[in-house]
């Protein structure tokens, strides 16, 4: 008799567990299933037009710079911080891109990265030496950096060399955003900054307790975000030729729509997938360009945008694991 | 004959996989004092909860004097008959001792939309006043009060409108002697006013003289309910944790020497406010003590020989010559840290119990810096089952666990790296007994493998029963040192500490 209550309850205890995994995966395979969702639908109200060849290529062409910059977003948001940088960096990236793209263009890649790491360093070294919220620095140097942008191209749109525009190639475009990647997939997964970044987000002061030098990491992580978008910043400019002043206009609200879409949790941690950055921007971009297809106005489908934002993240958000954000 | 007052039909809930209470039923007689008790996550505070509504339950139904309860929060248990003095802080900062006392309540204080503040503060004050807490004043802001006081002022919150039943929730642990026996004297002019009582601790001794009858729970089922004056604390024990336990889980060897190799010597070292001139030395094989009150330093110690002291002066070295200056010297150097503050600097505690275990040992399971899964998986494994973490796998969260089995993830990941000092800042605190004899024969048994320990405890008898030796601060600074021994008692410790 007392084993048979033993055994009952070793039943009803694996039930549950079963009925938990299952309940996480269902969770976690929800925004893929985001995704198929919005691609049928737009196709049926678009009538298919969206799967022609030609309008499949624009919708790819505005998912490269997007994905690369979600991707070192991506890490920082593990982190349990913000970055609102990201269209000002890509921005001013895109001007140095363009200026030395006349000298050399090896030198003009290497330019876009060493702008995008160093506003990374600098918004950095605020978060980390200040102890100022990662939200806060970057709202504040968002307008610092779009001001910049400002200034330098008052006169004229920056051009960049003709040489640039040769190089606006399918297949540069798809290999330089499949290296970034991979690349981050193999950091994120295969060496120590994966789990260490996913711990900082989840608890920062055990985390440091643990022996992870977290300051470094956060620097680092902000360095290395930077950098990418600096890459992002030459696919742009091969893409548009000239920068004008609004050069990445609210793409970091974009990227953070795209990421939440995508499954990631606002406050980071250890439950975030690297899938997100690619399920995310892929979401994004058919959502968007499917709005544009559809003939609404800017307005109605900033509407949209918004209603659905708030939708995901209400329905997703980790109440439990919410705090302030870093 | 008594009459029940409250009565607890089937009473259940759950948290994910975790069947925190099992269909509890019982009944408490007006004018008792009931005490509740069980191991860590055996559901007593959980069901507390559910009566006074702080959870939803999941089914089952509470009577108090024959009327169903239909309870959703604090506010409207308070006005049906039940309050709670709760484990945790549970008043608000940035409201005035007054606003706290009458939170929710504050109507019978307003007039024509107006509330009248001072006739507020006159009977806060006058309430206090009747307890004897005179130099707490009704019109300071809460935030101006010590730890101590505004548990105090909980107490009046939650007694002052006479409920029928009052929950006291391990309130005990946080208050001074003085504070204790307020409330024995509070909760015996409850019980005596034919009202009821139902009192939750981990101190055996203080259940056992302070209740009438005694409920026990263990995984969420109560298991008996029997007269204090009829058991013994054995009696409870094996209740509680469902087998016989050895009646002693010290250390029982006296006078054996020590060796005179030093592991780690600590000189001079400073924490501006915090500690002064500290300087002693470790040595192999030994258990090195430190106690004093909560406030002489003691725990920044325990930051400070771990390199985690914001701004640390003096040098903490280590037998090779080693200067111990940042958390990832310490820990590369063989130096373990389990904080007090289990949830903020011991654990992260919103991520697995893997990543957990690994996370200081990283560096070592990784290949050329790259990480092999099959390897962090199966020392993770290994590390848990050790440590026998009740847990449905390595995967799980943290945040899921009760304290006696965090602590053990804790221990796992600085047994897993083989940590030859082991610094342990009060390692049994808020663990239920089983665990704790476990976590004490883990210490014996890393001091028999040569390992150093240095534990940090607020309480005596811990010191006294696993010590070679022990340190009492004060006020920042060593005030005392004692060998082991058998005829050291509570009070020469005592004597160094204030």
């Amino acid at each position: 008799m007392q084993e048979n209550i033993a055994d009952k309850g070793k039943v009803t205890f694996v039930e549950r567990r079963k009925a938990l995994f299952r309940s996480e995966l269902v969770k976690s395979l929800l925004p893929l299933l985001g995704l198929v969702v919005i691609v049928v639908l737009m196709n049926i109200l678009t009538e298919g037009s969206m799967l022609q060849p030609k309008k499949l290529k624009l919708l790819l062409s505005q998912v490269y710079y997007p994905m690369i910059c979600a991707t070192g977003v991506f890490f920082i948001m593990t982190l349990g911080s913000l970055d609102f940088t990201q269209g000002s960096t890509l921005g001013l990236a895109s001007i140095v891109v363009g200026w030395i793209s006349f000298y050399s263009i090896p030198l003009a890649i290497l330019g876009g990265i060493l702008t995008g790491a160093a506003i990374g360093a600098f918004n950095g070294f605020f978060h980390v030496k200040f102890k100022l919220p990662s939200f806060i620095v970057t709202i504040c140097t968002m307008y610092l950096f779009r001001g910049l942008c400002a200034y330098l191209t008052t006169d004229a749109p920056m051009p960049a060399s003709m040489q640039m525009k040769a190089l606006d190639e399918d297949w540069i475009k798809v290999s330089v955003t499949l290296f970034v990647l991979l690349i981050a997939f193999i950091v994120f997964r295969f060496t120590k900054v994966g789990p260490s970044v996913k711990a900082t987000g989840a608890g920062e002061t055990a985390t440091r307790f643990s022996g992870i030098r977290t300051d470094r990491l956060k620097l680092l992580t902000f360095v290395a975000a930077g950098a990418l978008t600096g890459v992002a910043a030459f696919i742009n400019v091969i893409k548009v030729g000239s920068i004008t002043s609004t050069a990445g206009n609210q793409l970091e609200t974009q990227i953070l729509i795209a990421l939440v879409l995508g499954g990631l949790p606002i406050s980071g941690g250890a439950k975030v997938r690297f899938s997100n950055i690619i399920v995310g921007t892929l979401i994004y971009t058919v959502l968007n360009n499917g709005l544009v297809m559809l003939g609404y106005d800017t307005a109605t489908q900033q509407l949209i945008k918004g209603v659905i934002f708030l939708a995901v993240v209400a329905l997703t958000i980790d109440r439990k694991a919410l705090k302030v954000i870093k | 004959m008594k009459k029940p007052i409250l009565v607890a039909e089937k009473i259940d809930k759950s948290f994910g996989i975790t069947h925190a209470v099992n269909h509890v039923s019982l009944s408490v007689d007006a004018g008792e004092i009931r005490g509740l008790i069980g191991e860590n996550g055996s559901g007593k505070s959980t069901f507390c909860s559910l009566l006074c509504g702080i959870y939803p339950m999941d089914s089952g139904t509470f009577f108090l004097n024959g009327t169903k309860l239909d309870i959703h929060n604090q506010v409207e248990g308070n006005r049906q008959g039940v309050s709670i003095i709760v484990q945790e802080m549970g008043t608000l900062a940035g409201l005035t001792v007054a606003e706290n006392i009458f939170l929710g309540n504050e109507g019978r204080f307003v007039k024509r939309g107006i509330k009248n503040t001072g006739a507020m503060n006159r009977e806060a004050q006058s309430l206090l006043n009747a307890h004897g807490f005179d130099r707490i004043k009704a019109s300071m802001m809460i935030d101006a009060h010590n730890f101590e006081d505004r548990k105090l002022i909980e107490i009046v919150k939650a007694t002052y409108f006479k409920p029928k039943v009052v929950v006291v929730d391990e309130t005990t642990t946080a208050l001074s002697q003085y504070g204790r026996e307020k409330l024995y004297g509070i909760m015996k002019s409850i019980r005596d006013d034919g009202r009821t009582v139902i009192f939750i601790s981990h101190d055996l001794v203080e259940v056992l003289s302070h209740t009438d009858t005694i409920s026990v729970l263990r995984d969420g089922e109560l298991i008996d309910t029997v007269k204090s004056s009829d058991v013994s604390e054995e009696d409870l024990k094996r209740l509680m944790v469902g087998r016989e336990l050895g009646t002693r889980y010290y250390r029982t060897d006296y006078g054996k020497p020590l060796s005179d190799e030093i592991v780690m010597s600590v000189s001079d070292v400073s924490v501006p406010g915090q500690l002064q001139d500290i300087t002693f030395a470790l040595r192999r094989g030994e258990i090195l003590g430190i106690g004093g009150l909560s406030e002489c330093g003691m725990h920044e110690l325990g930051k400070a020989v771990f390199g985690a002291s914001f701004d640390r002066e003096g040098s903490v070295t280590l037998a090779n010559g080693t200067k111990v200056d940042s958390i990832p010297d310490a820990i590369k150097h063989s130096v373990a840290y389990a904080s007090k503050d289990r949830d903020n600097e011991a654990l992260i505690i919103n991520d697995s119990i893997r990543d957990n275990i690994v996370l200081p040992s990283i560096d070592e399971l990784s290949c050329k810096g790259f990480l092999n899964y099959r390897k962090l998986n199966s020392f993770a494994v290994e590390n848990a089952q050790h440590m026998s973490i009740k847990m449905t796998g390595v995967g799980q969260f943290v945040s899921d666990l009760s304290g006696g089995n965090k602590q053990k993830v804790v221990l796992a990941r600085w047994l897993g790296k083989g940590s030859d000092i082991i610094v342990l800042d009060s390692p049994t605190r808020g663990i239920d007994v089983k665990v704790k004899a476990d976590i004490y024969a883990l210490m014996n048994e890393l001091k028999s493998q040569n390992k150093s320990i240095i534990m940090i405890s607020e309480e005596i008898q811990e010191l006294l029963g696993m010590a070679d030796r022990i340190l009492i601060m004060k006020d920042g600074k060593i005030n005392g040192e004692f060998h082991r021994d058998k005829t050291l008692g509570e009070e020469d410790l005592i004597a160094k500490m204030v």
